[in-house]
């Protein structure tokens, strides 16, 4: 089997030319346990953050600038947030693509979808970016992902354990969240709300159907088959 | 009015006959329990994935370069196209949910037996479409399992001795998954279906023809078949609703159960994810494939295994009526294969290291084995059977079906069966 996998990993490199080894997430590491906090004041903070920090690098490509009316920030906010971009642009990274491929290697990836895009996505991305610590060179480095080349775009590692700061940043983090959780399916609130009445109205139609059968059924005996003979009404 | 537009059409189309025949007096046995309406919901589902999927393709772009930022406009700008894509992609896994139940129904009940043969092939012809069906629509959201699972599955037919290369190549119609590969998935992906409803319309033909067997697996009398319409409408229409309350629940509630995280990300070629999956429904084969330590060999037991089931109805060697109901020992079997099936799909779920690789290989073996020894067991079952006799219950029902043969023109009445079963009759007397 493992000789399958080989070929099989190997069938594909072959023909992609490339090899993909890259440095991974800790699949180990465990992931903090968060509660998403759905307010539209915890979604208005963490976007905020995610424009004027994250979109230094990222982007949130799916997003308008006019969709984040729908999390109630107000008109004159986003016209303040979107600069020179027209309402109907997109949220592109401020940062010209050649130069974030040049700086960091890679394209930080999209982050539209990023709680989606991951198994235990908020947890993740919660636990991603608090978990940056500065090692005995003083450099910047993270648990949850060793040899990640983002840096700690909010911060952590320079906060002490148990400071007010930290504090601050945790509670930073976790509005970022909200807030991608929000942009990752903007629909969601909408859907449950119809899934509601949907399966509300299904439950009373398929008692009602239910009852219908009883009644037609009832016509019709059970096939009684007792002491080897079939008896019947 | 309509009594005489009716009367208009019928001279010249038998809609009224067809009505009666294959409706309001198509008769089915009244015993037969809920497992019975999972070929309905079949069919129904097999509706709903067409009727969304037309929609889905209004707005789809099949180019390697738009194909996945499509999906997110379908997701986010088309009015209710959430809803559709959902619809559409947790209908993908209720199907298969739906016909494997279907599929282990026609096993445990010995669907399969004569005179149905021909019906169960239909319907493993069908089990294939889907497969392909499901597996070429898995590459249009162009996610990283899309793309990797494409590229993965297509290369095993580069284990075909000598024209291997040739019809990877073939397939993809590039060296590589690519632009090529995501176009014409996409056109057969639309086609594919339209011959599933083609071939359900041959399996229900073939249905409607030899009838449905019920859990007794014995051919009931003339009164112990009810119309069609209305008993089994309702039913099957009750049988929908709860149907529908769990697939809304899921789509509504958790339509990213049934969507891996890798998917959302958009595929690149450059980066392999850590381990490939495929899709829930087809782990168990995947594990099989896995689980021979030769590549070619992976992958012709891959196939064997869905292929074998085609063998059934000559593997099956038993006369006893009812599947597993009078056959303790066949019972015994069917539960192991289907305990079989989720271990199965457990290994195939995860990577291929240590102690899984063992349970992997012993389960392959399990799953085949039940096969080679099903004419063994099924024979040596009917033999204990002739000494032990069948439950009285089934004998009663046996005498009055052979009575009811021999007395009137039943539609299954052939000499060589009344053959069968007088001696069934001598056979289970003296017991
Ligand atoms: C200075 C540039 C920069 C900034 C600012 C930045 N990132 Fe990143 N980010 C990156 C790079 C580069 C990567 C790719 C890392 C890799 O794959 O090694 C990345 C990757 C990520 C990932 C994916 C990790 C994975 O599992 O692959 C997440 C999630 C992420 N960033 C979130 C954020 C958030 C949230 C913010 C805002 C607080 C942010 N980033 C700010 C550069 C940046
Ligand atoms: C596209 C998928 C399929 C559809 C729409 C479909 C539809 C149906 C319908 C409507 C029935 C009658 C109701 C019932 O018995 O449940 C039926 C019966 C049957 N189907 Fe299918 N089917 C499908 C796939 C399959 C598969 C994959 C198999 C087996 C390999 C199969 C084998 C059978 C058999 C043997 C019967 C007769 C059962 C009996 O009378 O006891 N079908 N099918």
């Amino acid at each position: 089997m493992r000789r399958l996998v080989c070929i099989l990993a190997a069938v594909a490199v072959w023909m992609t030319g490339v090899s993909s080894i890259q440095a991974a997430p800790n699949d180990a590491y465990p992931l903090a346990q968060i509660e998403v906090d759905n307010s539209m004041a915890a979604r208005q903070r963490g976007a905020v953050i995610a424009i004027e920090t994250c979109m230094m690098c990222h982007g949130f490509k799916y997003l308008r600038y006019q969709d984040l009316l729908d999390i109630g920030m107000s008109a004159e906010d986003v016209d303040n947030y979107r600069g020179d971009n027209g309402l109907l642009d997109r949220l592109e990274s401020m940062t010209p693509i050649e130069v974030r491929k040049e700086s960091y290697g890679k394209v930080p990836p999209d982050l539209t979808l990023m709680t989606i895009a991951r198994k235990h996505g908020p947890e993740y991305v919660y636990t991603l970016l608090t978990s940056y610590y500065l090692d005995p060179e003083e450099n910047e480095a993270n648990h949850l992902f060793p040899g990640i080349r983002m840096p700690d775009a909010m911060g952590y590692s320079f906060t002490e354990p148990g400071s007010t700061e930290r504090a601050e940043v945790e509670r930073n983090v976790s509005d970022l969240v909200s807030f991608m959780v929000w942009a990752s399916d903007p629909n969601a609130e909408t859907r449950k709300t119809i899934g509601v009445w949907v399966i509300l109205y299904l439950i009373v139609l398929t008692t009602l159907l239910y009852l219908v059968k009883r009644k037609i059924w009832r016509r019709v005996e059970k096939l009684k088959i007792e002491n080897g003979t079939v008896k019947r009404p | 009015m309509i009594k005489k537009s009716i009367g208009w059409i019928d001279e010249r189309f038998p809609l009224t006959e067809i009505v009666k025949h294959e409706l309001t007096e198509y008769p089915v046995p009244r015993n037969l329990n809920y497992w019975w309406n999972f070929g309905f919901l079949a069919m129904f589902v097999l509706f709903i994935q067409l009727l969304s999927g037309i929609f889905l393709a209004m707005h789809y772009k099949p180019d390697v370069h738009m194909a996945f930022d499509s999906l997110q406009h379908i997701m986010r700008d088309v009015n209710y196209g959430w809803l559709i894509r959902y619809i559409h992609s947790t209908g993908a896994s209720m199907f298969f949910a739906v016909v494997f139940i279907h599929i282990a129904r026609t096993l445990y009940y010995g669907s399969y037996r004569k005179p149905r043969e021909l019906l169960w092939w239909t319907g493993l012809v069908l089990l294939l479409l889907l497969m392909a069906t499901a597996f070429m629509g898995y590459l249009l959201p162009w996610g990283q399992m899309s793309y990797w699972g494409a590229q993965v599955i297509t290369s095993l037919f580069g284990t075909t001795p000598v024209y291997g290369d040739d019809i990877v190549r073939w397939l993809r119609g590039d060296f590589v998954v690519g632009d090529a590969t995501l176009t014409r998935f996409f056109a057969l992906h639309y086609l594919f279906p339209f011959i599933i409803v083609a071939a359900v319309g041959i399996h229900v033909v073939a249905l409607h023809w030899v009838k449905s067997s019920n859990p007794s697996g014995i051919t009931l009398q003339a009164k112990d078949n009810i119309p069609f319409h209305p008993y089994f409408t309702i039913k099957d229409l009750f049988g929908l609703g709860v149907f529908l309350i769990i697939f809304s629940a899921f789509v509504f509630f958790g339509p990213e159960f049934w969507i891996m995280p890798e998917n959302n990300v958009p595929a690149d070629p450059m980066v392999t994810p850590p381990h490939i999956v495929p899709e829930w429904y087809f782990l168990p084969f995947y594990a099989i494939l896995r689980s021979i330590p030769d590549a070619l060999g992976g992958v012709v037991a891959m196939f064997m295994s869905i292929l074998i089931f085609a063998a059934m109805p000559w593997l099956d060697r038993s006369k006893i009526p009812g599947g597993a109901l009078y056959r303790p020992y066949y019972r015994v079997m069917v539960y192991i294969f289907l305990v079989d099936v989720l271990v199965l799909s457990y290994v195939g779920a995860k990577p291929p290291e240590g102690h899984l690789i063992v349970i992997g290989q012993v389960a392959t073996f399990v799953y085949f084995g039940l096969f080679l020894l099903l004419p063994v067991i099924s024979k040596r079952e009917d033999r204990r059977t002739r000494e032990t006799g069948l439950p009285p219950a089934a004998l009663a029902l046996m005498a009055e079906e052979r009575d009811e043969l021999s007395r009137s023109e039943h539609y299954l009445r052939r000499e060589e069966d009344l053959k069968v079963m007088s001696k069934g009759k001598r056979k289970g007397e003296g017991a």
